[in-house]
């Protein structure tokens, strides 16, 4: 019988099994050690570990950081890159920019493939599509036997203004499917349809690149979850919110390129979803980083522009998402103008905080919150020991002595910095947008986000923080809840006055056809399908595009436009509505829905939260020091309701609930923290 | 020093405070609160370029040549964007100044003005600012800016980059400041009089637009700073963390040494002069206390636009200084701390009016820029760094014949280079330049959508890179053909054809700059780095290169798997290796990147030029020339081995800028051979 549901999410240290049991509507997680020579046997590990029957299984989806890793690693089979000649150097040239405009020593990382396998032939191709030059067969065979005699494995073909017509590209493809029939072949206007080459280029060269690696891996995982009686499709979660089957990967790999970053993201977006919030933000802080993440009127913000490091674009639709170098292990430090920094350098895992005891004498974040005691002395239920004292330390010498504070006001100072930073970050992606932070909730997961996201909410005014079930794995949670997603588009230049109504309609369909073919492929049915158009336009001389949907009847276009000029004044805080409006790309998405779990609220009768396990001192900046109920999550009953402050602790986490807040728990056993000043006017008034 | 900064951080006790403690305990600045705004300041500056990237109009903003700031209510500058265009810095409090100077106490709630005047500390007409006042309780606390370069700004030349213009009446419109919004009104009869003085009317309108909303987003976030830590607090934080930058740069000064270092760097040639070198002579002092440049030895004022006014010059000596304190801050406290007398108008760093400043940027900022790199080179020998290609704009305007109402077109383009080689490792190839690390070049096939050029190569140029222990950045090659165009002229503003870019520490000079038409056929003509208004006709050809970087350090001492690898990925030839390094190589199967080294021969080859070197530098300098146009000798040997400066194109030689050069490459190169 099957009717287990299987999310496994590879992270850097942990792979953390997720498993929802729709007969007992129960989720249960499992954490084992990640294993990044071979990241399949840590999958393997931990669904041995949770003891799950393979045969027992409806559905197993994974989010996965192989393809991220190659990228950075630059570990790829012998690939090559074959383009039009006169521009074998477009993906070293880039558009030139540097990350780091002042630091003349901090180089952007080099291209994909070298110069030394990048190979040109005679052909080229005009803006408009005609050929200028035909493709130079003699010239084509010369660079395919080349190619062969080099033992390449993966080619990408990268013609310019392929985008206006691809026969060439085709063409070539042909040639070298004949001439190397083992080898994988991409060219570039196929998986990128649209205009500038280093987006396009490069787009298909990191898809080149990844192509027998993610997708062998994903092939071999796929085999081992047969042979352990699995029988439906491994989902792989991909870079756009969505997933794809082994079959799509084979042909879309470069997708999977940040799938790890998706999994937090979507698991923000339902929490959001389930708790009645339109609008959250994400908040997901590890070790080193935080993950920052948006969901506006209940969808996920999604970003085109996109890289693993600065300067190779992979122009697929992407799950926006802002990581900054803020997490647990950021060093705390007084620069040599006396200014209290905090991060981005982080203690890492070695030597880790002070208090790890491994050899670090820097104060960090998670050396503050132990300081102030925020954070227990033991982690992951007494697997690991914290050294308060060295903490302590840490922070006498190189915060409090300096600026002449007590060592509790001097790391509470280490927090405000941090929490500012991060609120900063939130500040960026929400405000450039157009949206205002106030009225968003904040999901605080990861190892360290319930330790920090009162504060950084207070930070910016948000009223609520969420704090779900299992902050440290609620990653996982998002890759149980994806559906089967595809992302097409196709450049369409045309003032919207002059578009022809019956033109724009047939260009959707063929993108509709296409999309359907790849649904279809993938085992979607019909009734499973929902696809949704979006048309780019800008004002008539703008550089850039805003994204807006379009239905499909007459007058759908006006309609479009109308939104136009509201989005780009919700964004921009202004519009021109005498400017012509121009069409400028289309674009498809491609639902395949699978279905989800269904979560079951709990009753939420008492209001009582039980005996706190314990009390211990805390300190709250201008409260001071508090004796401070310390809860133990996994007795709180849903409906408890209680005042700050309290410690929450659990396996994966702790949450800190400030004073002058309200705590509850709701029906899905997430925390609820209400930031609304207790017993004070202001909520008299607000109540 | 640790402990001076704990007395003025303290608040514990009053000995040992300075003055700046003194104002910040009494403002109730707290350590936290001070990092938290000053992280904000600069939030508020990034979320104003943020929008304007998004919103523009010119595609010259839209590759990022655009920049930010949150100045106080002085017009001082507190923070400058993070991701600002380095040509920009240290010009935007001039600006905010100069509209100070100009309306005085006439400035309200929710105006906005507009300057371009580079006589008033601006940079060039294209790049027009747009300046909001922020005010709380009826008084200024700050002001935002945003400076934008517009496509074009009228004037002779399409895109107002006219190399002939001597004066500034036909380089484009000249905005001194003036209102665009009065009290939250339009004032539409002002801006239609601005948009209409340029090419593209609609275009600029809708800049004027964006960069103005752009400016709101500063001022919203700037209110909602002071409302939630009152106006007192930000306002003083506005001041510290100027007070702050200045700090920084003061105590890194303690721990470098004392003295004074001199360098001369060069534009090619005054056309008022003939031919000859025009010195920049750059002097920099560190006393302990600050930086203090002096550009006194300036030659005057050139007879083309190639001259900077003062914010241009001011801007080069942050910019270049700022590149040596990579993490610090831009603001007013960092020119505090940087001080230079760039001595009297009328030269070729302080031209004043109506002297044409529109090619500072190719002109003299490259120069003052590079220059201070080799200043500070000596005094922090790990962050050293050679000379690196010189910026370069070439402009094809004309009408396009692709469609019957045959527009007007603008083919405006720029290229990346190579950077200058570094102490520890090979320069940065194909960057973006000094002017702006962060200037995109544009994708060739948004430009063939727009223009009727199509462009036959855009590629890494082999053997750009000079030769060097560790080699300099590799240049590109990019080439074009007029496809169906008339009425269409080109312009070029570049440099460096003669004042070749150099090397440092015995590294030698890449390749000149300069643009070749019809190359390859009867036609071929070398136009130079330099020139206006040339007809093109359809089906013409044009290429140039950007220059390499310079070489760091002796290229007989690269070790000779680094030159293998070059020459495996194309980027340094077998010729060149041999010629250049000394390296000896065979090949034994290129399609396999099968290559071998000959030691034995490499190092007896090696020793022969260690040998004949000095030589070379000092011959006949006319007998080189000749052999140059009699195809014995190639370019590049005439550079790098001879230090001779020809005309490329008809081989004739300069004698005086020969003189000069070879005395230049004495200094950086030969000396510091063994």
């Amino acid at each position: 019988m099957a009717n287990v549901r299987v999310a496994v999410d590879v992270g850097g240290t942990f792979t953390d099994v997720c498993i929802f049991d729709d007969e007992t509507q129960r989720m249960r997680v499992t954490k084992v050690p990640s294993t990044p020579s071979d990241p399949m046997l840590a999958v393997m590990n931990g669904v041995k570990r949770a003891e799950i029957n393979l045969a027992d299984v409806s559905l197993f989806s994974h989010g996965t950081t192989v393809a991220t890793n190659a990228l950075i690693t630059r570990n790829f089979p012998s690939a090559a890159m074959v383009t039009t000649r006169g521009f074998r150097d477009v993906i070293e040239i880039r558009d030139g920019t540097k990350d780091d405009l002042w630091d003349a020593y901090n180089d952007v990382s080099g291209p994909y493939i070298r110069r030394r396998d990048r190979f040109e032939v005679t052909e080229r191709t005009d803006f408009a599509g005609q050929p200028v030059t035909p493709l130079d067969e003699v010239d084509a065979r010369r660079v395919a036997a080349l190619l062969r005699k080099r033992g390449v494995k993966t080619i990408a073909v990268c013609f310019l203004n392929s985008y206006a017509n691809p026969e060439h590209e085709i063409r070539m493809r042909k040639i070298l499917e004949e001439e190397i029939p083992e080898a994988t072949v991409t060219t570039s206007a196929e998986i990128l349809p649209e205009i500038f080459e280093h987006d396009r280029f490069n787009t298909a060269v990191s898809n080149a690149v990844l192509a027998p690696l993610v997708s062998g891996y994903v092939n071999r995982l796929a085999d081992e979850l047969k042979n352990g009686g699995y029988r439906g499709d491994l989902l792989l979660l991909h870079s756009g919110g969505g997933s794809m089957t082994p079959r799509m990967v084979k042909r879309y790999p470069v997708r999977l390129a940040a799938s790890g970053i998706a999994a937090g993201a979507i698991a923000a977006k339902h929490i959001a979803q389930q708790c009645g919030y339109d609008n959250a933000v994400g908040l997901d802080m590890g070790g080193t980083s935080t993950d920052i993440a948006l969901v506006s009127g209940g969808e996920l913000r999604i970003t085109k522009e996109w890289q693993v490091e600065y300067g190779h674009p992979i122009v697929f639709p992407s799950i926006e998402v802002l990581t900054i170098g803020a997490g647990g292990g950021s060093l705390a430090h007084i620069d040599i103008a006396g200014s209290l920094r905090n991060g981005p350098q982080s203690a890492g895992a070695d030597p880790g905080p002070a208090c790890y005891d491994g050899g670090g004498d820097q104060p960090t974040n998670t050396d503050a919150n132990i300081a102030l005691n925020r954070l227990g002395s033991t982690l992951a239920g007494g697997a690991k020991t914290l050294q308060r004292s060295l903490a302590l330390e840490a922070i006498h010498r190189v915060i409090a002595e300096p600026l002449g504070m007590a060592d509790a006001e001097a790391a509470h100072a280490v927090l405000q910095v941090a929490n500012a930073n991060m609120a900063d970050a939130v500040r960026l992606i929400s405000i450039r947008r157009g949206y205002d932070p106030r009225d968003f909730a904040l999901i605080a997961f990861g190892g360290a986000g319930a330790l920090h996201g009162a504060e950084v909410a207070r930070e910016l005014d948000i009223p609520t923080v969420v704090v779900p079930p299992n902050p440290g794995v609620t990653s996982a949670l998002g890759c149980l809840l994806v559906d089967i997603r595809h992302d097409l588009s196709a450049m369409y230049t045309a003032l919207a006055s002059a578009a022809d109504a019956e033109d724009l309609e047939a260009r959707f369909v063929e993108l509709e056809t296409e999309a359907t073919a790849r649904l279809r492929h993938e085992g979607v049915s019909e009734e499973n399908s929902v696809l949704q158009r979006t048309i780019s336009m800008r004002y008539h001389g703008q550089w850039r595009s805003l994204a807006v949907p379009i239905g499909s009847g007459r007058g759908s276009l006006q309609d479009a436009i109308a939104t136009f000029h509201q989005e780009h004044e919700r964004e921009f805080a202004f519009r021109q509505d005498d400017q012509p409006v121009e069409i400028y790309q289309l674009a498809l998405s491609a639902v395949g829905k699978t279905p989800k779990p269904s979560f079951v609220p709990a009753r939420t009768l008492v209001k009582d939260p039980g005996d706190p396990a314990t009390h211990r001192q805390v300190y709250f900046g201008k409260d001071g020091w508090i004796d401070t109920p310390v809860y133990d999550r996994g007795r709180l009953p849903a409906g408890a309701t209680f005042i700050g402050p309290a410690i929450i602790d659990q396996l994966d986490s702790t949450t800190v609930v400030p004073p002058h807040t309200r705590a509850e728990i709701d029906e899905w056993l997430n925390i609820r923290i209400h930031l609304t000043n207790v017993g004070t006017e202001q909520e008299q008034a607000n109540d | 020093m640790t402990d001076t900064a704990i007395a003025q951080q303290s608040g514990t006790s009053g000995a040992n405070h300075t003055s700046h403690h003194g104002a910040r305990a009494l403002q109730g600045l707290d350590p936290v609160t001070f990092e938290v705004l000053k992280n904000a300041f600069a939030t508020s500056v990034d979320l104003m370029s943020e929008q304007i990237l998004r919103t523009c109009y010119s595609f010259v903003i839209y590759s990022r040549d655009f920049s930010s700031a949150l100045c106080d209510a002085d017009g001082n500058t507190v923070m400058q964007g993070s991701g600002d265009i380095a040509v920009h810095v240290g010009t935007l409090h001039f600006q905010c100044k100069a509209v100070l100077e100009e309306f005085g106490k006439d400035i309200h709630p929710n105006d906005v003005f507009a300057i371009n005047d580079p006589y008033r500390g601006g940079t060039h007409f294209n790049d027009v600012s747009f300046i909001r006042p922020i005010f709380s309780e009826g008084e200024i606390i700050a002001f935002a800016q945003n400076k934008g370069h517009w496509a074009d700004i009228g004037g002779n030349v399409p895109g107002s980059f006219d190399v002939n213009a001597k004066e500034h009446f036909g380089e484009g419109l000249r905005i001194t400041p003036v209102r665009i919004w009065s009290k939250g009104v339009f004032l539409h009869d002002v801006a239609q009089l601005l948009v209409s003085n340029t090419r593209a009317p609609q275009q600029a309108m809708g800049d004027l637009h964006a960069q103005s909303e752009a400016t709101a987003v500063c001022e919203r976030e700037i209110l909602r700073l002071v409302d939630k830590y009152s106006k007192q607090t930000v306002v003083a934080a506005m001041q510290e963390t100027q007070d702050y930058v200045e700090r920084i740069v003061r105590r890194r000064l303690v721990t470098l040494p004392q003295g004074t270092w001199e360098t001369t760097d060069y534009i090619d040639f005054d056309p008022g002069k003939g031919e000859g070198l025009v010195p920049i002579k750059i002097k920099l002092t560190l006393d302990g206390e600050g930086i203090h440049y002096d550009l006194n030895d300036c030659a005057p004022a050139v007879a083309t636009f190639l001259n900077s006014g003062y914010g241009t010059t001011f801007s080069a000596i942050y910019a270049g200084t700022k590149t040596f304190f990579p993490d610090i801050p831009l603001n007013s406290g960092f020119y505090a701390a940087v001080k230079a007398d760039i001595g009297p108008e009328g030269t070729v760093v302080n031209a004043g009016w109506p002297f044409a400043v529109t090619g500072f940027c190719s002109g003299p900022y490259e120069k003052l820029m590079n220059g201070i790199f080799e200043l500070w080179s000596q005094i922090m020998p790990e962050r050293a760094m050679a000379c690196a290609f010189n910026l370069e704009y070439l402009l094809v305007g004309g009408r396009d014949k692709r469609t019957e109402s045959s527009p007007y077109f603008m083919w405006y383009d720029w290229m990346a280079g190579g950077w200058g080689g570094r102490a520890s490792k090979d320069g940065a190839g194909a960057s973006a330049p000094v002017f702006g690390p962060g200037l995109a070049v544009q994708p060739v096939e948004g430009q063939e959508r727009l223009s009727p050029v199509l462009t036959t190569m855009h590629q890494i140029a082999t053997d750009s890179g000079g030769p060097g222990r560790f080699r300099g950045g590799v240049g590109i090659e990019k080439g074009g053909m007029l496809t169906d165009a008339t009425d269409t002229v080109m312009s070029y503003c570049c440099d460096r054809a003669r004042s070749i870019t150099w090397g440092i520490e015995g590294g030698l000079p890449s390749i000149p700059h300069g643009v070749w038409i019809n190359k390859g056929t009867e036609d071929e003509k070398f136009l130079g780095s330099n020139f206006s208004s040339v007809p093109l006709e359809s089906g013409d050809t044009f290429t140039r290169p950007s220059a390499g970087g310079g070489g760091f350090g002796d290229p007989l001492e690269r070790l000779l798997g680094e030159v293998l690898d070059d020459v495996i990925d194309g980027y340094v030839s077998i010729g060149r290796a041999e010629a250049d390094y000394g390296v000896v190589i065979t090949e034994i199967d290129a399609e396999l990147d099968e290559f071998e080294i000959d030691v034995p021969a490499s190092e007896a080859l090696r020793a022969r030029i260690r040998s004949q070197r000095r030589g070379w530098l000092t011959e006949d300098a006319a007998a080189v020339a000749a052999r140059y146009r009699s195809g014995e000798t190639d370019m590049l040997d005439v550079i790098r081995r001879h230090g001779v400066i020809l005309d490329w194109g008809s081989g004739e030689l300069y004698p005086k800028t020969t003189v000069q050069f070879r005395a230049l490459m004495e200094r950086r190169s030969a000396s510091h051979w063994k």
